[in-house]
């Protein structure tokens, strides 16, 4: 019994030992690296591209742009939505879209190759968004898309006017899910090697679905399907990014077939997140209408996508999402209208839910809303309008089973839901949400069909042939299980190659939820069809009837007749035949979906999901903590219940990270935040452990009575978490992600500030900020960046390791810099902050490193390891210090990262790191670009002028708040000490000359005798801090008799937050209402930005709960 | 530059830059394509091996200037095999691009009973976007034993 059963994942040990090759770890021999070279601006016309100086660099190999390519689009979806070409010829339409590609022999030959690629532009107005892209006059992305709109359908199901006649009461609201991308570990990677002599081009990808890629390449490049093949390799991860072609493939196919070499193309991380298909931004009108007793009677839905800039799978997400609304409970009647929007900012496609997560997220957040109104509890409500099994949907789902009652019922009683709503407006809540999907999607040519092929051998094994691709879901698992299974074979004795085009009976990849019950029916059919054929050889050896003969254990038995299965393939074949060779496949009998109607059964069955969440809102700083959650779900049977139970935990933290914290930020059409750091996708430490239950139930219509499973569980997670806060608190956020900067202030009114009219010294930054957008930003963004000072990249020509500071010191020119952890000097030398020559290494220098604990003052050198001072203050009883480095950064770079390394790190604004032109990285011309863009959470309330950013150390808030002092030496044996609250000059910026050293930090005896605590709210766990609070007071017999309150990225330097400290003295712990009044005192001197104010909020209940722990 | 390396046991000369990355000598240089490069900039954890006895970063590691041994997968997934196992039986990979990195992470974790929540702390360095994190915590509290 293979199936239904925990089996170890197909090549867990090549994964968990390393030896796994995924496509970046292949070395082909003579492999040329490509590079692609990507448009700087949102919209542009291409005048003309000069490739002359990048050809003749030595080492360049082939540089293309789109004249060198047939006049072709993707296919994509075909059917008039095909609109993107491989290389832009007249015209750019998104930052980052491909313009020309380069390949070299070397990385940094292709790197430099493309710096050399001249492209004139002329630029044209962007519609960065769907509302500019609708404008009267905005700019037309496309010629074919009248009102830039790619689609603008409306879908009606049932008899809706009847139906919003019948409503006796109607709920309406907006939704707005915001943009996120995939964050596959593996990126986007390719090497394609092109063979003149046999004509056919061979390909190793990171795909989900090989046979779409080489359609595409086929398509872009004028081949014969046949003539382009794909290679198994493992597959870092797809969630729907690699569910169809990219853009990347092409490329690197025509840059072999170009070079006749094989051609290397991956892409860094940061184009991984700024031009891979994300998913599509959906803002949503939604009213629900009901009968008092709850009984659903319509929904009426208006939905605008944000398409980007070309369509990919827009547009079936688009008509998918219009379907949703009929489909997700027993509604008398649907009207839905989409529109797809063209707009001059990165292409959205598929992504695990594919519009559902968008549709879920409204639906099921109103419906919590209609239970209110209608005072029904959320679940009976569910209950009441649930579909059941045998019913059929508005748009002509057939549902075969259908247990989302019991869904419902078995998480009710899972999450403690009768107990836990007495909790209501405490700040603890539960919420649960439902969803309904598909079993893949019949909606595409061939996707009617799925093949398979296995071969029985000689000695008893079977080997298994796939086309599709496994990217971490388990399909190849459950192949090797289902062959085992019909085969009677232990499952340790089968084998599966994937994605081996050759030889191979076809299979559109792993999709839409598809791969379990396709290619399960697919497998089943195929193996079925082998053990028919032995147990009719078998039968005949025996002499009885086929059907009295069984497979177990290897060998065909009937009674005390027994024989190898090896030996019976010899038998059907002859000796030396070789394998027993059977080829089959799923030929679906559901409808091709019905892309006018709307209405279609276009899956073999359905899958259901309730999600119960429990959430604990702190309402000193609106950050939401998802504390349980548990995830039923009806999918039939489990075929191997440890793989179902990891694709519904993994989906569910996906579906957390979109409702509390996952984001696209765009400025002006490019990602400000195209890093791990900077989009706050969960870490292990910002989820809770997840309870994933499978009702293990049976679907006729599925393989084993299996259904769909991949998508499913990220669905009604935002729901299930906006339901569980606003039953937490009595708030809604209707727009995901709740981060805390929403959330904060519906809960608690504002600290009032002082006007700036108020405070003279405030009257020239109140001016700036009035003039930014009445034409200053705009003047400084346009034209004073041009005289921006360009950041010059120079390779590091030195690297020295000095034994002593003095000697580091004479080392020093004005082309060094000094480097200790590295962790942050190395990543700012990427980004174009600094660019030394010279490396002057300070981690040689064993002074510099010592920890020195007397018992008195703490000092510590300047060279310790962060982690280091963390595992000495476990025990020395320095709490603020043990409390700011458990929250900061992680295990890693704690260990490789020093304390001088961080007190000195450069600002963290995501515009001065990502490349803006803005005024501390390009000069005084240069605008401030968080002034108007994104400055939510990390930029400063208070005394900041030019510049917006924080200094992002942690540390430097708990050493100012423990009157540290740091040591400086510099040249000619120089020493100085400067107390922590003077070494900042700014954000990230200190009073230290380049050529002088911090050498060690101490912490004074006075300090550490102060009870201590440390205070911060972040993103997630590690993140630097949107704001902390670290307080240190002396008390005696219940009073305040002294007291240090730093605020860390409040101000551009940390900050004494002084009228709270002067309040604090004299006053007793006792007295709340005083700790709170004093806590709050600082915030009348603050000056926020526009949508920053809520920080001081957050800010002074950092304080509050800190003081709430002295005693 | 030259420089001397000792890793997984063997001592190795190389010509380098003074960036050359350690992640890049051993994924190009020495053919050992376990440790990955998922992020180059020190954000996600899928390139951590230990220098010493200190679970790093070789995508922030300058070869030059490594002075301690260098372990990496290849060399430790001998010493974590009930680890390894742990994670195939409970569901601590899927994709496995995250999983070499984990896998040299955890060999680094203090031996003894853990918390969950001491354990996601411990792990917050190695990001993975498949599992969910569920099923990597309970390997590892399989193996450590839970108080």
């Amino acid at each position: 019994m293979a199936l239904r059963q925990h089996q170890r994942p197909d090549s867990w040990e090549a994964k968990t030992s390393g030896s796994a090759k995924y496509t970046t770890d292949l070395r082909l021999p003579g492999t040329l690296t490509a590079r692609v070279l990507r448009s700087p601006h949102s919209h542009a016309e291409i005048r003309s591209i000069d490739t002359s100086r990048a050809q003749s660099l030595p080492g360049v190999k082939a540089v293309i742009t789109a004249a060198d390519l047939a006049n072709r689009c993707y296919i994509h979806l075909g059917e008039g939505f095909s609109d993107r070409r491989a290389l832009a010829s007249d015209r750019v339409r998104f930052v980052g879209e491909e313009v020309a590609a380069v390949a070299a022999e070397t990385p940094e030959a292709a790197a430099r190759a493309i710096e050399l690629i001249q492209v004139e532009y002329r630029r044209l107005p962007a519609s960065e968004s769907p509302a500019a892209a609708l404008k009267a006059r905005a700019e037309k992305l496309h010629q074919h898309a009248d009102d830039n709109l790619a689609l603008n359908i409306s879908r009606t199901y049932g008899d809706i006017e009847r139906a919003r006649q019948r409503a006796e009461t109607t709920i309406s609201g907006f939704y707005r899910y915001a943009p996120a991308t995939h964050l596959c570990m593996e990126p986007h990677s390719i090497v394609a090697s092109w063979d003149s002599h046999k004509q056919r081009i061979d390909l190793w990808v990171s795909t989900q679905a090989p046979y779409f890629v080489r359609k595409e390449v086929a398509n872009i490049l004028e081949l014969d399907i046949e003539q382009v093949h794909t290679h198994e390799v493992a597959v870092g991860g797809g969630f729907g990014a690699k569910a169809k072609a990219g853009t990347h493939e092409a490329l690197a196919a025509a840059l072999s077939i170009r070079t006749d070499r094989p051609v290397r193309l991956v892409l860094d991380r940061g184009e991984e997140f700024t031009t891979t298909a994300k998913r599509h931004g959906f803002e949503i009108e939604l009213t629900t209408g009901a009968r008092r007793d709850g009984s659903l009677t319509h929904r009426d839905t208006d939905i605008t996508v944000d398409n980007g800039a070309y369509n990919h799978s827009g547009p079936s997400v688009a008509v998918f999402a219009t379907m949703l609304p009929g489909s997700l409970y027993r509604v008398e009647a649907s009207e839905a209208r989409a529109r797809l929007v063209y707009t001059n900012t990165q292409p959205g496609a598929s992504f695990r839910g594919y519009g559902n997560a968008q549709m879920n997220w409204a639906m099921e957040s109103q419906l919590d809303e209609l239970a209110e109104e209608l005072q029904i509890d959320p679940i009976d409500l569910r209950i009441k309008n649930a579909h059941v099994s045998g019913d059929e949907t508005l748009t002509g789902w057939r549902l075969g089973s259908a247990r989302l009652v019991e869904c419902l019922e078995r998480a009710r009683d899972e999450i403690g839901w009768n107990e836990k709503r007495q909790l209501a407006g405490s700040g603890r809540g539960v919420g649960v949400a439902a969803a309904i999907h598909v079993s893949g999607a019949n909606a595409f040519e061939h996707s009617e069909f799925s093949g398979a092929a296995l071969d029985v051998n000689e000695d008893g094994s079977v080997d298994i042939r796939f086309a599709g691709a496994d990217a971490g879901t388990g399909q190849a698992t459950l192949l090797r299980q289902i062959a085992a299974e019909e085969l009677g074979v232990d499952f340790d004795d089968t084998s599966v190659t994937m994605m081996e085009s050759d030889g191979t009976p076809m299979d559109l990849g792993a999709w839409s939820s598809r791969g379990t019950v396709w290619s399960g029916h697919a497998m089943a059919n195929t193996a079925g069809t082998a053990a028919q054929a032995l147990k009719e050889a078998a039968a005949e050896k025996f002499a009885v009837p086929p059907q009295n003969v069984r497979l177990e254990d290897g060998q065909a038995k009937c009674g005390e007749d027994a024989i190898d299965i090896g030996d019976l393939v010899v038998l059907i074949n002859g000796a030396d035949a070789g394998s027993l060779h059977v080829e089959g496949g799923y030929l679906t009998d559901v409808d091709k979906m019905n892309k006018v109607t709307g209405i279609s059964h276009f899956s073999p069955n359905y899958a259901f999901a309730v999600q119960a969440v429990e959430v604990k809102v702190d309402y000193e700083t609106g950050k939401v903590d998802v504390v349980d959650v548990v995830s039923v779900h009806d999918s039939g049977t489990a075929l191997n219940p440890t793989s179902a139970d990891g694709q519904i935990v993994g989906a569910v933290v996906m579906g957390i990270g979109a409702a509390l914290g996952e984001e696209m930020i765009y400025e002006g059409g490019r990602l400000i935040n195209p890093s791990f750091l900077e989009y706050a996708a969960p870490r292990p430490t910002d989820v809770p452990t997840i309870r994933p239950i499978m009702l293990d139930a049976y679907d006729s219509a599925g393989p084993y009575g299996a259904k769909g499973l991949g998508e499913i569980g990220l669905v009604p997670t935002p729901a299930a978490v906006a339901n569980a806060v606003a039953h937490a608190t009595g708030v809604r956020v209707r727009d995901i992600p709740i981060t805390p900067d929403k959330l904060l202030p519906l809960l608690r009114d504002s600290i009032e500030a002082l006007n700036a009219i108020r405070r003279p010294s405030l009257w020239w930054t109140a001016t700036i900020r009035a003039l930014y957008p009445r034409g200053l930003f705009y003047v400084l963004h346009r034209w004073g960046t041009r005289f921006a000072r360009q950041a010059r990249p120079a390779p590091v020509l030195d690297l020295s390791a000095p034994d002593g500071i003095d000697e580091a010191i004479a080392q020093h020119r004005s082309d060094s810099a000094f480097i200790s952890g590295g962790t942050d000097l190395l990543v700012a030398r990427q980004q174009g902050l600094c660019s030394p020559v010279r490396l002057i290494d300070l981690s040689t220098i064993r002074s510099l490193a010592d920890l020195s604990d007397g018992h008195d003052a703490l000092t510590i050198g300047a060279g310790v390891k962060l982690e280091d001072l963390r595992r000495h203050t476990l025990t020395s009883g320095d709490n603020m210090l043990l409390e700011a480095l458990d929250d900061l950064a992680n295990h890693q770079i704690r260990e490789m990262a020093t304390v001088a390394g961080n007190l000195l790190q450069e600002k963290r604004c995501s515009f001065y790191r990502n490349g803006f032109s803005c005024y501390k990285q390009g000069g005084w011309t240069c605008p401030c670009y968080a002034l108007l863009g994104e400055h939510r959470f990390h930029h400063a309330v208070i005394d900041a002028h030019r510049c917006q950013a924080v200094t992002p150390s942690d540390l430097a808030t708990a050493f100012l708040a423990l009157d540290a002092d740091v040591t400086v030496s510099g040249r000619h044996e120089s020493r100085r000490s400067v107390p922590i609250g003077d070494l900042y000059s700014g954000p990230g910026e200190s009073v230290l000359a380049p050529d002088e050293i911090l050498t060690s930090v101490i912490v004074p005896l006075r300090a550490r005798r102060r009870q201590s605590a440390f205070e911060k709210l972040r993103l997630y766990a590690g993140d630097f801090a949107i704001c902390s609070a670290a307080v240190s007071l002396e008390i005696d017999d219940g009073m305040v008799v002294d007291a240090r309150v730093a605020l860390g990225a409040i101000a551009p330097t940390p900050y004494r937050a002084k009228r709270t400290e002067q309040a604090l003295i004299g006053t007793r712990l006792a007295d709340g209402s005083s700790l709170d009044r004093a806590a709050n005192a600082w915030a009348q001197d603050a000056y926020p930005l526009a949508d920053n104010g809520w920080k001081v909020d957050a800010a002074c209940g950092l304080i509050r709960s800190a003081l709430r722990r002295f005693t | 530059m030259k420089v001397d390396l000792v890793i997984n046991g063997e001592a190795v000369a190389l010509e380098v830059e003074p960036t050359t990355r350690l992640v890049d000598v051993l994924r190009n240089h020495l053919a050992l394509t376990g440790t990955k490069d998922a992020c180059g900039r020190g954000d996600c954890g899928a390139c951590t091996v230990l220098v010493g006895n200190r679970a790093v970063l070789a995508c922030l590691t300058l070869a030059a200037r490594v002075s301690d041994k260098v372990s990496t997968i290849e060399r430790l997934a001998e010493d974590t095999t009930s680890l390894r196992e742990a994670m195939a039986d409970h569901g601590g990979l899927q994709c496995g691009y995250c999983t070499p990195g984990l896998v040299v992470r955890c060999s680094q974790l203090p031996p003894g009973p853990k918390t969950r929540d001491q354990v996601r702390w411990a792990l917050a360095g190695n990001f993975c976007r498949c599992t969910g994190y569920t099923g990597i915590v309970e390997s590892v509290m399989d193996q450590l034993g839970e108080c």
